[in-house]
Formats: structure tokens, sequence, C-alpha cells
């Protein structure tokens, strides 16, 4: 089990945020080599993402549950999925909240999530995989950071 | 004539000339016979190195080695030896004494038997003073035919008795065993044709099958014809590397540029190799793939439990021979990956640029390969370990040699150093073995073995005063690394003090120049090379710190 502790702050406001983060398709384009399939009926989606462990590339294909509370500005993430040969299976689960950064405008995201990888690829990467979630978690914090950025300011 | 002595003669006839082992009494009335009608007996310090070096002798000439062991403990210090020689495949036959018949309550007893089963080796006993040609026989042919260890079990008391049929000649196992070369059925040469026919980028991975085949002048030549990349298993790395478009070793000690080559292959065309989960990394190194497997075995799984596409059981050379030939009358003829851009991709694809610090008073182990592979000439061999040192030799040492092999097959340390003298015996040739420090201690006492027999074998001990694996490990996983450190004396001058040659070394120029002076007079010696621990290899690095490089 892989376990990511992370908090991103962004210069953005909680409600600029929010409105990226409750917006499937906006948060996946934070995550390099994800795309976002259908909506299926029970209202989860259909994803892909390629993952690099080492030089090799693994295509995975998943469904995506989101559960958002607009009240709370929190959300569920779960995934779960197999790679593209069928021989190894992720499921993650993530959780993160939208928070006001005292002092100033900002905002915080504190995010927490468990993934597990299981199957013949968690044999060949061993502890690696858990330095390729964290540098994911990374990138991906990188990304919403310069995507709010550039994010037009709302009146 | 007594029944150990047939049992010698025995040995002799099946073409043993030379024998690595331990005398204890349940052995040494053999051993003396052998030593006595010329067959050459290595005594060794421990008889799993013993067997080791058998391992080794018979991986290089892919004919039975031949091991020997007493009775019980004697036995016992066998366990990593067969194993691994059994995952090597190594046709080998143990003599090994065994308690008296008579005394069920004998001090050395063991269920040899069973033993031998544990650890993945054949088992035959001999039951009878008029059966010493049957079990003698039958061991060799079991060793040939299912080319694994075979542990000849042979009563103390049995071995003293009387052998009646002196007068008859011996009749060897090669005398109803003689392979062939097993030919392709036309039917599976056909559908191998049409997917290598509609293959654009074609990958042909060869491993020890291909090479013992002899089948390396076909693979080129069909290689040529499809435009096919040739990549190897780790077991084979460097061979066929005069080709221009050989990109490595196929797996996880494979250069990144050739992996992002097999990426795009819609084709793999296995060779005499297992296309094991590391050759293809779960079949990941090759997403897109088809795959025809040509190897002699009745048929063989792929990683991951999957049948290749196409299975040929064939001789390696036969099989690649025909399918050229097939493809010929097809007039089919592709470029495939053979592009300038790849071939460009394809210079130093190997080389390790990353920059680290190192720690006081070492070298950087990948200067210090670079500087080796330099240094000795092709005709030299290299062999190494299977540590975290491995990924250095076997990544960085890309010169063509006569011999260069990895220790694997049973991810154990310690027993490279006896299959290297094993090597050693049976070439007749100088060689050099690199590996760590921990592999190299677990029977140095072997080096004195080396003196002894004055092997031209130069241990080139890669030392980072660690379980080298082990350290990385736990680092990738914030532990204590301190835990796996343990400190060496000079190993250069114990070498010394053994009656060799040795030196410890911490900077490449004094590698390089106690390499040159081994190779002035090539003789047994052991240079202590101290490498940073700053530095893992790169499959360490992909494997325990997620980098893709």
């Amino acid at each position: 089990m892989i376990e990511v502790n992370e908090r991103v702050d962004v210069a953005a406001p909680p409600e600029v945020v929010w409105a990226l983060l409750s917006n499937p398709h906006a948060v996946v384009n934070c995550v390099e080599g994800a795309k976002l399939g259908a909506q299926n009926e029970d209202g989860t989606f259909d994803a892909s993402m390629v993952v690099k462990f080492g030089p090799a590339k693994v295509t995975f294909n998943t469904r995506i549950g989101l559960e958002l509370d607009a009240a709370t500005r929190t959300g569920n993430v779960s995934a779960r999925g197999k790679d593209n040969q069928g021989g190894t299976r992720v499921r993650a689960t993530m959780k993160f909240s939208v928070v006001a950064q005292e002092g100033s405008t900002g905002s915080s995201i504190p995010i927490t999530a468990e993934v597990e990888v299981g199957g013949k690829l968690a044999l060949v990467v061993e502890s690696g995989a858990s330095m390729v979630v964290k540098r994911m978690t990374k990138d991906f914090s990188e990304k919403l950071a310069e995507t709010l950025a550039n994010a037009p300011v709302q009146n | 004539m007594k029944v150990y002595q047939r049992l010698a003669q025995a040995f002799k006839a099946e073409g043993c000339t030379d024998t690595f082992g331990m005398m204890g009494d349940g052995n040494m009335y053999w051993v003396t016979e052998l030593h006595k009608i010329g067959v050459k007996v290595h005594e060794v310090r421990h008889e799993g190195a013993g067997l080791g070096m058998a391992d080794g002798y018979a991986r290089v000439t892919h004919q039975p080695g031949v091991a020997t062991a007493t009775c019980g403990p004697g036995v016992t210090q066998l366990a990593t030896g067969f194993v691994t020689a059994a995952r090597a495949h190594s046709p080998i036959v143990a003599f090994c004494g065994e308690s008296p018949t008579t005394d069920e309550e004998y001090t050395q007893r063991l269920d040899q038997a069973k033993f031998a089963d544990a650890c993945e080796a054949g088992f035959v006993r001999l039951v009878s003073p008029d059966t010493a040609d049957d079990a003698v026989r039958k061991a060799f042919y079991r060793a040939k035919l299912e080319s694994r260890p075979i542990m000849l079990s042979c009563p103390m008391d049995i071995q003293q008795k009387n052998f009646e049929d002196d007068d008859e000649e011996y009749k060897p196992s090669s005398a109803m065993f003689s392979p062939g070369a097993v030919h392709p059925d036309e039917k599976a040469l056909e559908r191998a044709a049409d997917i290598v026919a509609s293959s654009k980028k074609p990958v042909i991975i060869v491993g020890r099958g291909a090479q013992w085949a002899g089948a390396g002048e076909a693979v080129l030549k069909l290689a040529d014809r499809i435009g096919a990349l040739i990549a190897t298993s780790l077991m084979v790395r460097t061979w066929l590397n005069e080709s221009e478009w050989h990109a490595g070793i196929s797996g996880t000690y494979g250069s990144r540029p050739s992996m992002k080559l097999f990426e795009e292959a819609d084709c793999v065309i296995g060779v005499g190799a297992s296309l094991n989960r590391y050759t293809t990394e779960h079949g990941y190194l090759y997403p897109e793939a088809r795959y025809v497997h040509i190897d002699s075995e009745p048929h063989l799984l792929i990683a991951g439990g999957k049948s290749a596409d196409c299975y040929v059981q064939s001789d390696a050379r036969v099989g690649v021979e025909e399918l050229e030939k097939l493809l010929a009358k097809r007039n089919h003829k592709s470029i495939g990956y053979r592009t300038p851009d790849v071939k460009q991709k394809l210079v130093n694809h190997s080389a390790d640029r990353t920059e680290f610090e190192m720690d006081p008073g070492t070298l950087d182990p990948r200067e210090a390969c670079l500087a080796l592979d330099k240094a000795l000439p092709a005709e030299i061999g290299v062999l190494s370990g299977s540590g975290m040192t491995a990924g250095f030799v076997s990544m960085l040492m890309t010169r063509r040699r006569v011999l260069s092999g990895s220790g694997h097959f049973f991810g154990c340390i310690g027993q490279m150093l006896p299959a290297a003298m094993g090597a050693v015996v049976a070439t007749k040739k100088p060689l050099v073995l690199c590996d760590g420090d921990a592999s190299v201690i677990m029977h140095l006492a072997e080096f004195e073995t080396m003196v002894r027999y004055d092997m031209p074998l130069l241990v080139v001990v890669m030392n980072n005063e660690a379980l080298g694996a082990e350290y990385y490990k736990l680092d990738a996983h914030k532990m204590d690394v301190t835990t796996s450190m343990i400190t060496t004396p000079d190993l250069g001058k114990v070498g010394v003090a053994m009656g060799g040659r040795g030196a410890m070394v911490t900077t490449v120029e004094q590698f390089t120049k106690a390499v040159q002076e081994w190779l002035k007079k090539p003789g047994p010696m052991m240079i202590d090379m101290r490498i940073s621990r700053s530095v893992p290899s790169v499959p360490y690095r992909r494997i325990h710190y997620g980098r893709d490089e």
C-alpha cells in the first residue's frame, strides 16, 4: 500500500479552486497521461492513464468514482482498473478538501490517498512504485497550481 | 575389482576429465581411484563450492560437470549449488557417498533422495554391486536429457563390495542417447512466417539456446532480411553485437534508448531464449508485439504464463535458417527498424551519464567497468555475480568477448566465484570475475583453491562494504541503511596471504595498473576495488527509486 499525504498551496481563492476541482475534465487535464472517457449510468467515469515505471510505459484502464460535497468543499475519488495486458491491478482512493489559507486570499488543498498496485508489475517495480506515485502527485500539484494561476479571475 | 573402482572407471568412460569436491569417507575410495586412473580431482574447501565449479564447467561446455561430496553433512552443503545449477539448466552428475545400508543409526545418515528432490536435483541410487554401470550410465543420461544436476548416491558398503563383471567394457550413456537437431514443423513455420512478414518493427531476442545451437550467423541473416533489431537475454549479453543493429540486453538491464525502441515493436522473435519476466519485463517492454518463439523444447510459456502467438519447436539454428529461407521464398524483405535515426539512437546507447558525488576514498564503479572493458582483450571472458554490482558490469561492459556471463539463476550470492573457477578449468583460459564483496567473501576460502591449482582467474571485488542490494532497498524505504553495512579487511592482502597476488584500489588509475599487472601474467589474483555507495546501478534506480533512466 502506497500512502500519499500532500498539501498543495495555491494563490487562487477557495471558490476558484473548488470550481476547478469539481470539474472532472479539468482535474484530469492536470494528470499527465490521463484521458477521461464516457460517463457511465452510475455516475462513474471511464478513464485511461499512461504511467511510466522506469522507461517502460503501462496503460491502465480505470473506472473513476467522484463524490463531491460543495457545502464543505470536500471530495472523495476512487479508482480501480487493470493495465491493458491484464497483469496488473491498481486501486486508489483519494480524499481532498479546499480550505482558505489564513492571512491570505489563497487556498490550501490537503490530499490524502492510498494506492495499491498488485499483480505482475508490483513485482517488477518494488519500492519504485511508491516513488512513481509520489512523483505523479507532485506533478499533479504543480500542474494544478499552474492551471489555477492561469484561471480567469472571478469577481 | 571393487565397486568404487568400477564406478570411477565408468565416470572416466563417460568423458569425465575433471571433478570438483571434497573428500570424506563416503567418497574417498572413489576419489582415490580417480586420481589413479588420471581423472583430475580438484579438492575444494566447501562441497557447495565444488558443485558450483561443476556448474561453471557445465555452463561453458554444455557437457556434464562432475562434483563430489561425502554422505550426510557433505551432501547438505550442496543445497544452494544444486538449486542454482538446476535453474541454470546445467547438466551435472554429483557423486555422493551414502550411509551404509546396514546401519540405520549411522551418525551421518540423511534421506538423500528427499534432499535432492527439495533441491531440484534428480536422484539415482546405487542399489547393488551388479548395477554399478547402470547407475552411472543412468545418472549421465538423465543429466544430459534433463539438463540439470543428478545426485548419484552410492552407499558406502556397496562401494566396498566386489564388482564381478570387470572384464566387460562399460557402455557410456552416449551409446543410448545421442541428441540430434530438432527440425521445425512446416505448418508452424508458415504461421511464424505470416507473423514476421506482416511486421514492420521486429525484434529478435537471442538466448543461451541460440548460442549453444550455433545460431549466430543465421540470426544475423534473418535480422538483415526483416530489418530487425537484435537483442539478447541477460545471459548472453554482448553476443552478436558485431551488428550495428544490436540493441543490447532486452529486460531490466537494458538501456533506456533500447527500451524506447522495443516499445514500438510489433513482433518479437525469441530464439533459444525463455522470454521470461525479466527479459520482457512481464511483457510491458513489448506492449504491442506478437510473439514467435523458437526453441528446442516441446513447448514453453513466456512471461505471465502466456503462450507465444506462434511456437515453433526447433533447434535454434535450424529453425532460424528455415524461417529465413521461407521468407526469402516469399520475396519478403523489409527495412523494419533499420533507419539512420534508429542507428543514431543505438550509438553508445548504454552510457550512464547521471552524476553522483563519490564517497571519500572510493571510486565510481561505472568508470572502473569502462576502464576494465577497455583494458581486457576480447579473448578474455568476463563473468559477473547477481548482486547490485552486476548492473554496472552487465550494462557497461559491452565489448564482445569469448565468454560473458551472469549468475542470476537463483538470485543467490556466493556462487559465481566457484562457477568462474569451473569455467577456467573447462576453458583453460584466463578469465575475470567481477562480483560484490559479500558474494566473494562467502566462498573466500576457495581463493586458496585457485592458488593451489594456479588458476588464471582475476577476481575483481566490487567492494562497497555492504550487502549492496539490501542497502539500496533499505534506503529507498527510508530505513536504517547501516544495518546492511559490513566492513571488510583489505582483500588484496588476503589474496597475497593465501599465496596469490592482490591489491586494494581506490582510484581508476590504481585499478587499471593492477589489471595490467595481471594481464602480464594471468594467475590467481584478487583486486579489492572500493566503490562508492552513492552510485546505485541503473536497474536499481528504476526498480527501487522509480527513476526513468
